[in-house]
């Protein structure tokens, strides 16, 4: 069976009987758009067609909680909220979800029958079906996900911790997992979200954020990919701000000693759209890369209304053979003026095989708007290396310690204390640092 | 306890130290002194071990072992200690964190425990007191946003934490204020004892009116070309450095 006929006698299959006209409609978009081969100016760096399985399962795996699960469940900090997903299923019983006033968390599932016209007029709606093949694909196939809503003026201050497990067994599983997020004028939250393969053997998933930042609301949501190795992933984080309104996200990948037979690729589609005045973006990033890992950071800034404003903070630190992508776009259309629109993307090349492909990308419509980027691509200064080691400090240590202070400044842009905190003993314990 | 023989060191194919000669004993102070470019920097910087510099020929012995053997960090926990002339600037490396892992790796040589917390800050204020340093620094990154005369107390700072046997000071006293002066100086002089000992790379015999050194030495041309004691550095503050250039004018 070809991979066309594959994917749409499954879909065909499918059972879901929730926003049934939309799913089409992305369906048809996908299979017009198909897998992207590198010949594709967005793909060109990221060969994702060869490396995905020829024959995907796109029907959900079984969700069974093994002992990786629970064990890393009980490793977890007590987050106050928590809601945990196996191969993109809700499960309920390892989830904490404490009655809030103002503030709904359950499955995407239930949402769509307890919270209908809501979910309905959100979902889906960010996604631009004539482009983004994985979204697409990813509204048509997904059946379950995350759901989050907080009323009006509703400030929460404690993370919702989201946990998506994998733990397939069949190699062909391409898992779909989703979250919306709806905060309305004046709320506050922070999300965390982390993917983690259980499974022994190299998983393969697809990955849709939805975000809605009200008016002169703000969300802060941290994506956390700690284990790139063993994993083929792609994410997609699409999020509109309205005015005053503020987003901010902070995606962290780290690849661990691959296990498996050796797919490590992450790809991530980051984009926030300001359309109301004062609206204010952050897309931070921080990716460690080992051994065949490849990073790709994908980021759109569309600066759609007047008076905001964006910061993109990328850092990289490149090991061994690995790769790093980055390609950060900046749209300022030709209503948003008194725009201020600043990217840096920094990259460590720590061996003489790693590499990085980094590309910004500006395009200005407006004529009153002040726009930068930067990128560096280097080693570790040798002044700072010679000046700890002459203090007794290892070069291996002072190397370290460099990295540390390195990849730090974008952890301090994380607004949930406790996520910031995990991330940062997270970080020593990866550069083996001791203070 | 230093022993320097016939030392020749290059730098991008160019010879700096020419048979550069020079004995320091426990607990003696020794300055040098001499015009920009003669290789004082040279000398104190292959001491420490930079690897840029290329000893050619000569040996070096530090407490009866062969220095030019052992890397940079290796010496520094052995007890040699440079006082940069230009410090560097660590953005995001706080001084407490730098200090923690400096003193820990030399404990870790002595095979000793990591220091505990407690102790540590307790040591760590002992030694603030002494160049007169407000703990807030300590907080901020390496050297990052500090005045010259920051920066040089931060050096005599990190020298009393780390207590080390040998302590080169490259022109510390340069760019100092009288009062920056005074409060690097008389660190300086809380640390000495009979087992440690200085050498003092100056340019302005002014530093030495607060530190008095037990032998000086003039450096021309990469070498030592007159020793002598404090009364030296006072002709020399006098007359410049022009009767030096004139009695060896065939070294450069
Ligand atoms: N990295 C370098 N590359 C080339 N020449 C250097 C370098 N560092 C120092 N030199 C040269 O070595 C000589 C001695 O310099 P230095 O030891 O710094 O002198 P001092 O400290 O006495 O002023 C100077 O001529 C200087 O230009
Ligand atoms: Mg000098």
């Amino acid at each position: 069976m070809s991979f066309a006929e594959n994917i749409s006698k499954q879909f065909a299959e499918v059972s879901n009987t929730n926003v049934v006209e939309l799913r089409k409609n992305a369906f048809t978009a996908f299979e017009k758009l198909g897998i992207p081969s590198s010949r594709h100016e967005e793909w060109k760096y990221t060969n994702i067609k060869t490396k995905l399985n020829e024959q995907l399962s796109l029907t959900p795996a079984d969700s069974q909680v093994n002992t990786t699960v629970k064990n890393y469940i009980a490793s977890l900090p007590p987050y106050a909220f928590r809601i945990i997903f196996l191969n993109g299923i809700f499960h309920p019983e390892l989830s904490i979800v404490p009655d809030t006033k103002g503030l709904t968390i359950c499955s995407l599932k239930e949402a769509f029958s307890s919270h209908t016209s809501l979910v309905e007029r959100y979902f889906g709606k960010l996604i631009n079906y004539n482009e983004e093949h994985f979204a697409a694909l990813n509204t048509a196939f997904v059946n379950d996900g995350a759901f989050i809503h907080v009323q009006k003026n509703v400030a929460i201050n404690e993370p919702i911790y989201i946990q998506y497990f994998f733990t397939a067994s069949d190699v062909n599983a391409f898992t779909q997992t989703r979250s919306l997020a709806i905060v309305e004028e004046g709320a506050s939250i922070q999300i965390a979200e982390d993917f983690r393969n259980a499974s022994n053997i190299n998983v393969q998933y697809n990955h849709v954020s939805e975000v809605f930042v009200g008016k002169n609301a703000s969300i802060d949501i941290v994506k956390l990919q700690l284990e790139v190795s063993n994993s083929i992933g792609i994410h997609t984080l699409e999020s509109q701000v309205e005015r005053d309104g503020k987003f901010s996200a902070s995606t962290i990948t780290f690849s661990s000693p691959n296990t498996g037979t050796g797919n490590a690729l992450i790809r991530n589609n980051a984009t926030a759209r300001l359309i109301g005045e004062n609206a204010h973006a952050d897309l931070n990033g921080l990716y460690f890369g080992k051994e065949n890992a490849h990073i790709d950071n994908h980021i759109l800034v569309d600066h759609v209304a007047p008076n905001c404003t964006s910061n993109q903070l990328y850092k990289g630190v490149l090991n061994d053979e690995s790769t790093g992508v980055f390609n950060g776009k900046i749209f300022v259309r030709q209503d948003a003026q008194k725009t201020n629109a600043f990217q840096s993307s920094k990259a460590l090349l720590l061996s003489n095989d790693a590499s990085i492909n980094s590309k910004p990308q500006l395009e200005i419509f407006a004529d009153d708007v002040k726009c930068s980027h930067g990128a560096a691509v280097g080693q570790l200064d040798e002044n700072a290396l010679f000046y700890q080691r002459a203090r007794g400090i290892t070069k291996e240590e002072a190397t370290q310690i460099l990295t540390y202070a390195f990849a730090h400044e974008v952890i301090d842009h994380v607004h949930s204390k406790p996520i910031r905190q995990f991330l940062c003993d997270k970080l020593k314990d990866e550069l083996k640092v001791n203070f | 306890m230093l022993s320097i023989k016939n030392l020749n060191v290059g730098i991008a194919e160019k010879q700096i130290l020419k048979d550069f000669n020079l004995e320091i004993k426990p607990g003696e102070i020794h300055a040098i002194m001499g015009p920009n470019g003669t290789g004082k920097s040279t000398l104190a910087s292959t001491l420490a071990g930079k690897e840029d510099y290329e000893v050619l020929t000569g040996e070096v012995s530090f407490n009866g072992k062969n220095l030019l053997e052992m890397s940079a960090d290796e010496r520094a926990r052995e007890g040699v200690f440079l006082a940069f002339q230009y410090p560097v600037e660590i953005p995001g490396v706080s001084t407490t964190n730098f200090m923690k892992a400096a003193v820990n790796a030399k404990r870790k040589h002595q095979g000793l425990e990591p220091m505990d917390a407690k102790d540590f800050l307790k040591l760590m204020k002992e030694k603030l007191a002494l160049v007169e340093m407000n703990k807030e620094f300590t907080s901020r990154s390496i050297n990052e946003g500090f005045s010259g005369g920051e920066k040089k107390r931060n050096e005599i700072f990190q020298m009393a934490m780390l207590e080390p046997t040998l302590c080169l000071l490259d022109e510390t006293d340069s760019g100092l204020d009288i009062d920056a002066l005074r409060i690097v100086a008389n660190g300086v002089n809380q640390l000495k004892n009979k087992d440690r000992s200085f050498l003092i790379i100056t340019h302005y015999q002014r530093l030495l009116n607060y530190i008095v050194p037990d032998y000086v030495h003039v450096m021309y041309g990469g070498k030592i070309v007159k020793s002598g004691g404090k009364e030296l550095a006072l002709k020399l503050e006098e007359q410049g450095y022009d009767w030096i250039k004139e009695e060896n004018s065939e070294l450069v």
